[in-house]
Protein backbone atom coordinates (compact mmCIF):
# COMPACT_ATOMS: atom_id res chain seq x y z
CA UNK A 1 0.00 0.00 0.00
CA UNK A 2 1.85 3.19 -1.12
CA UNK A 3 1.32 5.47 2.02
CA UNK A 4 1.13 9.07 -0.47
CA UNK A 5 1.65 12.29 2.49
CA UNK A 6 -0.07 10.67 5.29
CA UNK A 7 -3.61 9.97 3.66
CA UNK A 8 -4.79 6.97 5.35
CA UNK A 9 -7.19 6.53 2.47
CA UNK A 10 -5.03 6.48 -0.75
CA UNK A 11 -6.67 6.59 -4.12
CA UNK A 12 -4.94 3.30 -5.29
CA UNK A 13 -3.15 3.46 -8.49
CA UNK A 14 -4.95 2.90 -11.83
CA UNK A 15 -8.27 3.46 -9.57
CA UNK A 16 -11.26 2.35 -12.18
CA UNK A 17 -13.50 4.95 -10.27
CA UNK A 18 -11.58 7.74 -11.71
CA UNK A 19 -13.31 8.35 -14.83
CA UNK A 20 -15.20 11.36 -16.64
CA UNK A 21 -18.71 10.52 -16.61
CA UNK A 22 -20.33 13.00 -19.08
CA UNK A 23 -17.56 14.09 -21.25
CA UNK A 24 -15.70 17.62 -20.96
CA UNK A 25 -16.56 20.36 -18.84
CA UNK A 26 -17.23 23.92 -20.03
CA UNK A 27 -15.06 25.97 -17.53
CA UNK A 28 -17.18 29.08 -18.97
CA UNK A 29 -20.47 27.46 -19.12
CA UNK A 30 -19.76 26.44 -14.89
CA UNK A 31 -18.63 29.78 -14.02
CA UNK A 32 -21.35 31.63 -16.20
CA UNK A 33 -24.28 29.37 -14.11
CA UNK A 34 -22.53 29.03 -10.99
CA UNK A 35 -22.55 33.08 -10.86
CA UNK A 36 -26.15 32.95 -12.09
CA UNK A 37 -26.93 30.39 -9.12
CA UNK A 38 -25.40 32.28 -6.29
CA UNK A 39 -27.16 35.88 -7.69
CA UNK A 40 -30.26 33.88 -7.16
CA UNK A 41 -29.72 32.54 -3.71
CA UNK A 42 -28.40 36.15 -2.46
CA UNK A 43 -32.04 37.37 -4.14
CA UNK A 44 -33.63 34.28 -1.99
CA UNK A 45 -32.35 35.20 1.06
CA UNK A 46 -32.96 38.97 0.70
CA UNK A 47 -36.37 38.30 0.22
CA UNK A 48 -36.89 35.99 2.65
CA UNK A 49 -34.87 37.88 5.64
CA UNK A 50 -35.51 41.98 4.21
CA UNK A 51 -31.61 42.34 4.32
CA UNK A 52 -29.51 42.84 1.41
CA UNK A 53 -26.44 40.65 2.59
CA UNK A 54 -24.02 42.02 -0.23
CA UNK A 55 -24.38 45.74 0.71
CA UNK A 56 -25.59 45.06 4.41
CA UNK A 57 -27.90 47.17 4.19
CA UNK A 58 -32.16 46.45 6.30
CA UNK A 59 -34.52 46.69 3.53
CA UNK A 60 -38.33 47.26 4.54
CA UNK A 61 -40.36 43.93 5.55
CA UNK A 62 -41.08 41.57 8.65
CA UNK A 63 -37.96 41.72 10.32
CA UNK A 64 -36.35 44.60 12.12
CA UNK A 65 -32.82 44.87 12.06
CA UNK A 66 -30.50 46.50 14.16
CA UNK A 67 -26.95 47.41 14.77
CA UNK A 68 -25.02 45.57 18.07
CA UNK A 69 -22.08 46.33 18.97
CA UNK A 70 -19.20 44.95 21.46
CA UNK A 71 -20.09 41.53 21.38
CA UNK A 72 -16.75 40.21 21.82
CA UNK A 73 -16.95 37.88 18.58
CA UNK A 74 -13.98 36.00 18.31
CA UNK A 75 -11.13 37.12 15.25
CA UNK A 76 -12.78 34.05 12.94
CA UNK A 77 -15.77 36.13 12.74
CA UNK A 78 -14.35 39.45 11.91
CA UNK A 79 -11.86 38.60 9.13
CA UNK A 80 -12.19 37.45 5.37
CA UNK A 81 -12.66 33.56 5.36
CA UNK A 82 -10.75 32.33 2.07
CA UNK A 83 -8.97 29.90 4.24
CA UNK A 84 -11.23 26.78 4.36
CA UNK A 85 -11.21 24.15 2.25
CA UNK A 86 -7.75 23.81 1.21
CA UNK A 87 -8.11 26.86 -1.30
CA UNK A 88 -9.52 30.00 -1.73
CA UNK A 89 -12.67 30.92 -2.73
CA UNK A 90 -13.07 32.91 -5.55
CA UNK A 91 -14.40 36.66 -5.82
CA UNK A 92 -16.92 36.24 -8.09
CA UNK A 93 -19.55 33.69 -5.90
CA UNK A 94 -18.26 34.91 -2.64
CA UNK A 95 -19.66 38.65 -2.70
CA UNK A 96 -21.30 37.73 0.64
CA UNK A 97 -17.72 37.26 2.01
CA UNK A 98 -15.91 40.24 0.79
CA UNK A 99 -18.50 42.96 0.68
CA UNK A 100 -18.20 42.74 4.57
CA UNK A 101 -14.50 41.14 4.84
CA UNK A 102 -12.85 45.17 4.46
CA UNK A 103 -15.16 46.57 7.58
CA UNK A 104 -14.82 45.88 11.49
CA UNK A 105 -17.00 43.57 11.36
CA UNK A 106 -18.36 43.74 15.09
CA UNK A 107 -19.35 46.96 14.68
CA UNK A 108 -21.68 45.68 11.42
CA UNK A 109 -23.18 43.15 13.40
CA UNK A 110 -27.22 43.14 13.43
CA UNK A 111 -29.34 41.19 15.27
CA UNK A 112 -32.75 40.71 13.79
CA UNK A 113 -36.44 40.42 15.05
CA UNK A 114 -39.96 39.63 13.60
CA UNK A 115 -42.04 42.85 13.51
CA UNK A 116 -44.63 42.45 16.22
CA UNK A 117 -47.94 42.45 13.70
CA UNK A 118 -51.02 40.64 14.40
CA UNK A 119 -50.06 36.99 12.90
CA UNK A 120 -53.77 36.52 13.43
CA UNK A 121 -54.26 38.55 10.71
CA UNK A 122 -51.93 37.34 7.65
CA UNK A 123 -53.33 39.17 5.00
CA UNK A 124 -52.71 42.64 7.08
CA UNK A 125 -49.29 42.90 6.93
CA UNK A 126 -48.53 45.85 4.55
CA UNK A 127 -46.54 46.36 1.64
CA UNK A 128 -43.91 43.31 2.10
CA UNK A 129 -44.09 41.52 -1.25
CA UNK A 130 -42.50 37.99 -1.36
CA UNK A 131 -42.99 37.76 2.61
CA UNK A 132 -45.74 37.21 4.91
CA UNK A 133 -47.02 36.70 8.10
CA UNK A 134 -47.82 32.96 6.23
CA UNK A 135 -43.90 31.91 6.43
CA UNK A 136 -43.76 31.96 10.37
CA UNK A 137 -46.46 29.40 10.06
CA UNK A 138 -44.70 27.36 7.24
CA UNK A 139 -44.31 24.37 9.76
CA UNK A 140 -47.45 23.17 9.97
CA UNK A 141 -48.49 23.58 6.89
CA UNK A 142 -45.30 21.92 5.21
CA UNK A 143 -46.17 18.74 7.62
CA UNK A 144 -49.30 18.63 7.05
CA UNK A 145 -48.76 18.79 3.49
CA UNK A 146 -45.90 16.12 3.66
CA UNK A 147 -48.44 13.73 5.34
CA UNK A 148 -50.83 14.24 2.95
CA UNK A 149 -48.42 13.64 0.41
CA UNK A 150 -47.10 10.10 2.31
CA UNK A 151 -50.56 8.63 1.77
CA UNK A 152 -50.77 9.30 -2.00
CA UNK A 153 -47.52 7.64 -2.53
CA UNK A 154 -48.78 4.65 -0.26
CA UNK A 155 -51.88 4.46 -2.40
CA UNK A 156 -50.30 4.76 -6.09
CA UNK A 157 -48.15 2.05 -4.81
CA UNK A 158 -50.51 -0.58 -4.48
CA UNK A 159 -50.64 -2.80 -7.60
CA UNK B 1 -7.36 -3.20 33.24
CA UNK B 2 -7.34 -5.12 30.03
CA UNK B 3 -5.31 -4.09 27.20
CA UNK B 4 -6.63 -4.33 23.21
CA UNK B 5 -4.21 -4.67 20.38
CA UNK B 6 -5.31 -4.26 16.98
CA UNK B 7 -4.33 -2.45 13.75
CA UNK B 8 -5.34 0.94 13.96
CA UNK B 9 -8.05 2.36 12.05
CA UNK B 10 -7.62 5.90 11.18
CA UNK B 11 -11.16 7.11 11.93
CA UNK B 12 -12.75 6.86 15.93
CA UNK B 13 -16.66 5.87 16.16
CA UNK B 14 -18.60 7.14 19.18
CA UNK B 15 -20.48 3.60 20.03
CA UNK B 16 -24.12 3.24 19.60
CA UNK B 17 -26.27 5.22 22.30
CA UNK B 18 -28.59 2.29 24.11
CA UNK B 19 -30.31 5.80 25.64
CA UNK B 20 -30.98 7.44 22.55
CA UNK B 21 -31.80 4.10 20.75
CA UNK B 22 -33.84 2.87 23.87
CA UNK B 23 -36.06 6.08 23.49
CA UNK B 24 -39.00 5.70 21.32
CA UNK B 25 -39.17 9.38 21.09
CA UNK B 26 -36.07 9.45 18.77
CA UNK B 27 -38.14 7.20 16.58
CA UNK B 28 -40.69 9.04 16.20
CA UNK B 29 -39.31 12.46 15.94
CA UNK B 30 -37.22 10.71 13.07
CA UNK B 31 -40.98 9.55 11.92
CA UNK B 32 -41.90 12.88 11.96
CA UNK B 33 -39.76 14.74 10.33
CA UNK B 34 -38.21 12.70 7.59
CA UNK B 35 -40.42 14.02 5.08
CA UNK B 36 -38.99 17.28 5.14
CA UNK B 37 -36.18 16.35 3.03
CA UNK B 38 -37.44 14.48 0.73
CA UNK B 39 -37.22 15.87 -3.17
CA UNK B 40 -40.39 17.87 -3.86
CA UNK B 41 -41.17 16.34 -7.16
CA UNK B 42 -40.41 13.75 -9.43
CA UNK B 43 -37.68 16.35 -11.79
CA UNK B 44 -37.17 14.39 -14.76
CA UNK B 45 -41.06 15.09 -16.15
CA UNK B 46 -41.12 18.98 -14.81
CA UNK B 47 -37.72 20.62 -14.04
CA UNK B 48 -34.73 18.57 -15.84
CA UNK B 49 -34.70 18.90 -20.17
CA UNK B 50 -31.11 17.51 -20.14
CA UNK B 51 -30.55 14.66 -17.44
CA UNK B 52 -32.25 11.32 -18.36
CA UNK B 53 -32.95 8.74 -15.61
CA UNK B 54 -29.88 6.41 -16.70
CA UNK B 55 -27.93 9.64 -15.83
CA UNK B 56 -28.30 9.71 -12.23
CA UNK B 57 -27.48 5.88 -12.47
CA UNK B 58 -24.43 6.30 -14.13
CA UNK B 59 -23.38 9.23 -11.76
CA UNK B 60 -24.99 7.30 -8.51
CA UNK B 61 -23.07 4.36 -9.72
CA UNK B 62 -19.92 5.91 -9.81
CA UNK B 63 -20.72 7.92 -6.67
CA UNK B 64 -21.34 4.59 -4.40
CA UNK B 65 -17.93 3.46 -6.05
CA UNK B 66 -16.09 6.29 -4.73
CA UNK B 67 -17.97 5.99 -1.27
CA UNK B 68 -16.50 2.32 -1.11
CA UNK B 69 -13.22 2.58 -2.51
CA UNK B 70 -12.72 5.48 0.12
CA UNK B 71 -14.25 3.27 2.45
CA UNK B 72 -16.64 6.27 4.06
CA UNK B 73 -19.07 5.58 6.28
CA UNK B 74 -22.51 4.38 4.55
CA UNK B 75 -24.65 7.28 5.52
CA UNK B 76 -22.11 9.17 3.35
CA UNK B 77 -23.71 7.76 -0.13
CA UNK B 78 -27.13 7.97 1.00
CA UNK B 79 -27.02 11.65 2.15
CA UNK B 80 -25.10 12.69 -1.15
CA UNK B 81 -28.31 11.33 -3.20
CA UNK B 82 -30.14 13.02 -1.32
CA UNK B 83 -28.40 16.51 -1.56
CA UNK B 84 -28.05 15.26 -5.26
CA UNK B 85 -31.95 15.06 -5.83
CA UNK B 86 -33.42 18.03 -3.74
CA UNK B 87 -30.76 20.18 -5.53
CA UNK B 88 -31.85 18.51 -9.25
CA UNK B 89 -35.85 19.02 -8.19
CA UNK B 90 -35.19 22.86 -7.60
CA UNK B 91 -32.44 23.55 -10.47
CA UNK B 92 -32.64 23.14 -14.07
CA UNK B 93 -29.09 21.23 -14.55
CA UNK B 94 -27.24 20.42 -17.67
CA UNK B 95 -25.81 16.83 -18.16
CA UNK B 96 -22.10 18.08 -18.28
CA UNK B 97 -22.31 19.30 -14.56
CA UNK B 98 -24.16 15.92 -12.93
CA UNK B 99 -20.54 14.65 -12.40
CA UNK B 100 -19.40 17.83 -10.32
CA UNK B 101 -22.76 17.81 -8.61
CA UNK B 102 -22.58 14.16 -7.80
CA UNK B 103 -18.88 15.25 -6.23
CA UNK B 104 -20.42 18.53 -4.12
CA UNK B 105 -22.73 16.21 -2.79
CA UNK B 106 -20.41 13.96 -1.51
CA UNK B 107 -17.89 16.71 -0.11
CA UNK B 108 -21.04 17.93 1.88
CA UNK B 109 -22.30 14.42 2.73
CA UNK B 110 -18.64 13.49 3.51
CA UNK B 111 -17.58 16.41 5.81
CA UNK B 112 -21.32 16.12 7.83
CA UNK B 113 -20.61 12.59 8.55
CA UNK B 114 -16.98 11.87 8.67
CA UNK B 115 -14.00 12.26 10.88
CA UNK B 116 -11.69 12.26 8.22
CA UNK B 117 -13.60 14.03 4.88
CA UNK B 118 -13.08 13.34 1.59
CA UNK B 119 -11.17 16.37 0.48
CA UNK B 120 -11.82 18.33 -2.95
CA UNK B 121 -8.72 17.45 -4.56
CA UNK B 122 -9.59 13.68 -3.83
CA UNK B 123 -12.65 14.14 -5.37
CA UNK B 124 -11.68 16.26 -8.69
CA UNK B 125 -8.89 13.05 -9.18
CA UNK B 126 -11.86 10.82 -9.46
CA UNK B 127 -13.51 13.10 -11.79
CA UNK B 128 -10.58 12.10 -13.38
CA UNK B 129 -9.76 15.86 -13.24
CA UNK B 130 -12.64 16.96 -15.62
CA UNK B 131 -13.38 19.49 -12.77
CA UNK B 132 -10.96 21.26 -10.83
CA UNK B 133 -11.05 21.99 -7.02
CA UNK B 134 -11.47 25.54 -7.37
CA UNK B 135 -15.07 24.56 -9.35
CA UNK B 136 -15.83 22.59 -6.75
CA UNK B 137 -15.56 24.94 -3.99
CA UNK B 138 -17.74 27.41 -5.91
CA UNK B 139 -20.31 24.75 -6.32
CA UNK B 140 -20.44 23.86 -2.88
CA UNK B 141 -21.56 27.55 -1.84
CA UNK B 142 -24.22 26.95 -4.56
CA UNK B 143 -25.40 23.58 -3.46
CA UNK B 144 -25.41 24.84 -0.12
CA UNK B 145 -27.48 27.63 -1.04
CA UNK B 146 -29.94 25.79 -2.63
CA UNK B 147 -30.54 23.45 -0.17
CA UNK B 148 -30.84 25.98 2.35
CA UNK B 149 -28.16 25.09 4.14
CA UNK B 150 -30.45 22.13 5.23
CA UNK B 151 -27.72 19.48 5.55
CA UNK B 152 -29.07 17.18 8.16
CA UNK B 153 -31.83 15.39 6.31
CA UNK B 154 -32.95 12.11 7.41
CA UNK B 155 -31.84 8.96 5.65
CA UNK B 156 -32.74 5.06 5.95
CA UNK B 157 -29.61 3.93 7.86
CA UNK B 158 -31.11 6.88 10.73
CA UNK B 159 -33.76 3.73 11.54
CA UNK B 160 -31.50 0.10 10.59
CA UNK B 161 -30.74 0.38 14.55
CA UNK B 162 -34.50 1.33 16.00
CA UNK B 163 -36.16 -1.14 13.67
CA UNK B 164 -33.23 -4.19 15.14
CA UNK B 165 -33.87 -3.57 18.18
CA UNK B 166 -37.57 -4.18 17.68
CA UNK B 167 -36.66 -7.92 15.99
CA UNK B 168 -36.54 -10.53 18.11
CA UNK B 169 -33.39 -12.05 16.47
CA UNK B 170 -30.18 -13.96 17.76
CA UNK B 171 -27.94 -11.43 18.64
CA UNK B 172 -24.94 -12.91 16.33
CA UNK B 173 -26.98 -12.62 13.45
CA UNK B 174 -27.56 -9.04 13.79
CA UNK B 175 -24.17 -7.61 12.25
CA UNK B 176 -25.06 -10.19 9.22
CA UNK B 177 -28.45 -8.41 8.60
CA UNK B 178 -27.33 -5.52 9.48
CA UNK B 179 -24.56 -5.40 6.75
CA UNK B 180 -27.13 -6.66 3.79
CA UNK B 181 -29.87 -3.97 4.99
CA UNK B 182 -27.14 -1.29 4.42
CA UNK B 183 -26.53 -3.32 1.04
CA UNK B 184 -30.06 -2.65 -0.05
CA UNK B 185 -30.54 0.61 0.96
CA UNK B 186 -27.58 1.71 -1.23
CA UNK B 187 -29.11 -0.05 -4.08
CA UNK B 188 -32.39 1.78 -3.68
CA UNK B 189 -30.63 5.64 -3.24
CA UNK B 190 -29.36 4.40 -7.14
CA UNK B 191 -32.71 3.92 -8.05
CA UNK B 192 -34.44 7.02 -8.47
CA UNK B 193 -37.65 4.85 -8.18
CA UNK B 194 -37.02 5.23 -4.71
CA UNK B 195 -35.60 9.02 -4.13
CA UNK B 196 -39.52 9.70 -2.76
CA UNK B 197 -40.23 7.03 -0.34
CA UNK B 198 -39.39 7.38 3.25
CA UNK B 199 -36.20 6.52 4.33
CA UNK B 200 -38.41 4.83 6.94
CA UNK B 201 -39.47 2.81 4.33
CA UNK B 202 -36.60 2.05 2.42
CA UNK B 203 -35.21 1.37 5.54
CA UNK B 204 -38.06 -1.28 6.83
CA UNK B 205 -38.25 -2.82 3.41
CA UNK B 206 -34.62 -3.42 3.32
CA UNK B 207 -34.33 -5.35 6.59
CA UNK B 208 -37.34 -6.89 5.92
CA UNK B 209 -35.68 -8.20 2.59
CA UNK B 210 -32.17 -9.04 4.06
CA UNK B 211 -33.73 -11.29 6.73
CA UNK B 212 -35.98 -13.12 3.84
CA UNK B 213 -32.29 -13.03 1.88
CA UNK B 214 -30.71 -14.91 4.59
CA UNK B 215 -33.21 -17.02 6.15
CA UNK B 216 -33.25 -19.45 3.07
CA UNK B 217 -29.37 -20.17 3.97
CA UNK B 218 -29.90 -20.36 7.88
CA UNK B 219 -32.17 -19.43 10.75
CA UNK B 220 -31.79 -15.60 11.40
CA UNK B 221 -34.76 -15.09 12.36
CA UNK B 222 -37.33 -16.52 15.11
CA UNK B 223 -40.08 -14.84 12.90
CA UNK B 224 -40.96 -15.09 9.35
CA UNK B 225 -43.00 -14.23 6.31
CA UNK B 226 -46.22 -12.55 7.06
CA UNK B 227 -45.42 -12.11 10.95
CA UNK B 228 -41.93 -10.65 10.48
CA UNK B 229 -44.13 -8.33 7.83
CA UNK B 230 -46.32 -6.86 10.17
CA UNK B 231 -44.07 -6.44 13.04
CA UNK B 232 -41.69 -4.35 11.08
CA UNK B 233 -44.30 -2.57 9.34
CA UNK B 234 -45.91 -1.53 12.88
CA UNK B 235 -41.64 -0.98 13.97
CA UNK B 236 -42.36 2.26 12.00
CA UNK B 237 -46.12 3.09 11.23
CA UNK B 238 -45.93 1.78 7.61
CA UNK B 239 -48.53 0.07 5.96
CA UNK B 240 -48.64 -3.31 5.67
CA UNK B 241 -49.37 -3.72 1.63
CA UNK B 242 -47.17 -0.49 1.19
CA UNK B 243 -43.80 -2.43 2.88
CA UNK B 244 -44.60 -5.97 0.96
CA UNK B 245 -44.38 -3.53 -2.19
CA UNK B 246 -41.40 -1.95 -1.30
CA UNK B 247 -39.58 -5.20 -0.45
CA UNK B 248 -40.80 -6.89 -3.58
CA UNK B 249 -39.66 -3.95 -5.36
CA UNK B 250 -36.17 -4.06 -3.53
CA UNK B 251 -35.25 -7.45 -4.38
CA UNK B 252 -36.28 -6.60 -8.19
CA UNK B 253 -34.07 -3.41 -7.78
CA UNK B 254 -30.78 -6.78 -6.45
CA UNK B 255 -32.11 -8.90 -9.01
CA UNK B 256 -31.39 -6.35 -12.06
CA UNK B 257 -28.29 -5.33 -10.55
CA UNK B 258 -27.14 -8.68 -10.75
CA UNK B 259 -28.28 -9.57 -13.77
CA UNK B 260 -26.36 -6.62 -15.25
CA UNK B 261 -23.38 -8.12 -13.68
CA UNK B 262 -24.14 -10.73 -15.42
CA UNK B 263 -24.75 -9.22 -18.72
CA UNK B 264 -21.43 -6.97 -18.78
CA UNK B 265 -18.89 -9.56 -17.82
CA UNK B 266 -16.26 -6.52 -17.38
CA UNK B 267 -18.28 -4.18 -15.84
CA UNK B 268 -19.84 -7.26 -13.68
CA UNK B 269 -16.26 -7.75 -12.47
CA UNK B 270 -16.04 -4.43 -11.35
CA UNK B 271 -19.37 -4.11 -9.44
CA UNK B 272 -19.27 -7.39 -7.47
CA UNK B 273 -15.68 -6.45 -6.37
CA UNK B 274 -17.01 -2.79 -5.28
CA UNK B 275 -20.26 -4.51 -3.33
CA UNK B 276 -17.56 -6.63 -1.78
CA UNK B 277 -15.17 -3.75 -0.37
CA UNK B 278 -16.26 -1.66 2.39
CA UNK B 279 -18.66 -3.06 4.93
CA UNK B 280 -21.05 -4.15 2.32
CA UNK B 281 -21.69 -8.34 2.83
CA UNK B 282 -19.21 -10.38 0.95
CA UNK B 283 -21.92 -12.97 -0.10
CA UNK B 284 -25.20 -10.82 -1.60
CA UNK B 285 -24.92 -12.31 -4.85
CA UNK B 286 -25.88 -15.57 -3.79
CA UNK B 287 -28.75 -14.65 -2.45
CA UNK B 288 -31.36 -16.68 -4.52
CA UNK B 289 -34.74 -14.30 -4.44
Amino acid sequence: MSEQSGDPRPIPRNSRVCRCLFGPVDSEQLRRDCDALMASCAQEARERWNFDFVTETPLEGNFIWERVGGLGLPKICQGPRDDLGGGKRPSASSALLQATAQEDHVDLSLSCTILPRSPEQPEGSPGVPGTSQGQKRRQTSMTDFYHSKRRLIFSKRKP
Amino acid sequence: MELLCCEVDPVRRAVRDSNLLGDDRVLQNLLTIEERYLPPCSYFKCVQKDIQPYMRRMVATWMLEVCEEQKCEEEVFSLAMNYLDRFLAGVPTPKTHLQLLGAVCMFLASKLKETIPLTAEKLCIYTDNSVKPQELLEWELVVLGKLKWNLAAVTPHDFIEHILRKLPQPNDKLPLIRKHAQTFIALCATDFKFAMYPPSMIATGSVGAAICGLQQDEDVSSLTGDALVELLAKVTNTDVDCLKACQEQIEVVLLNSLQQCREEPGEAAKAEEDVDQASTPTDVREIDL
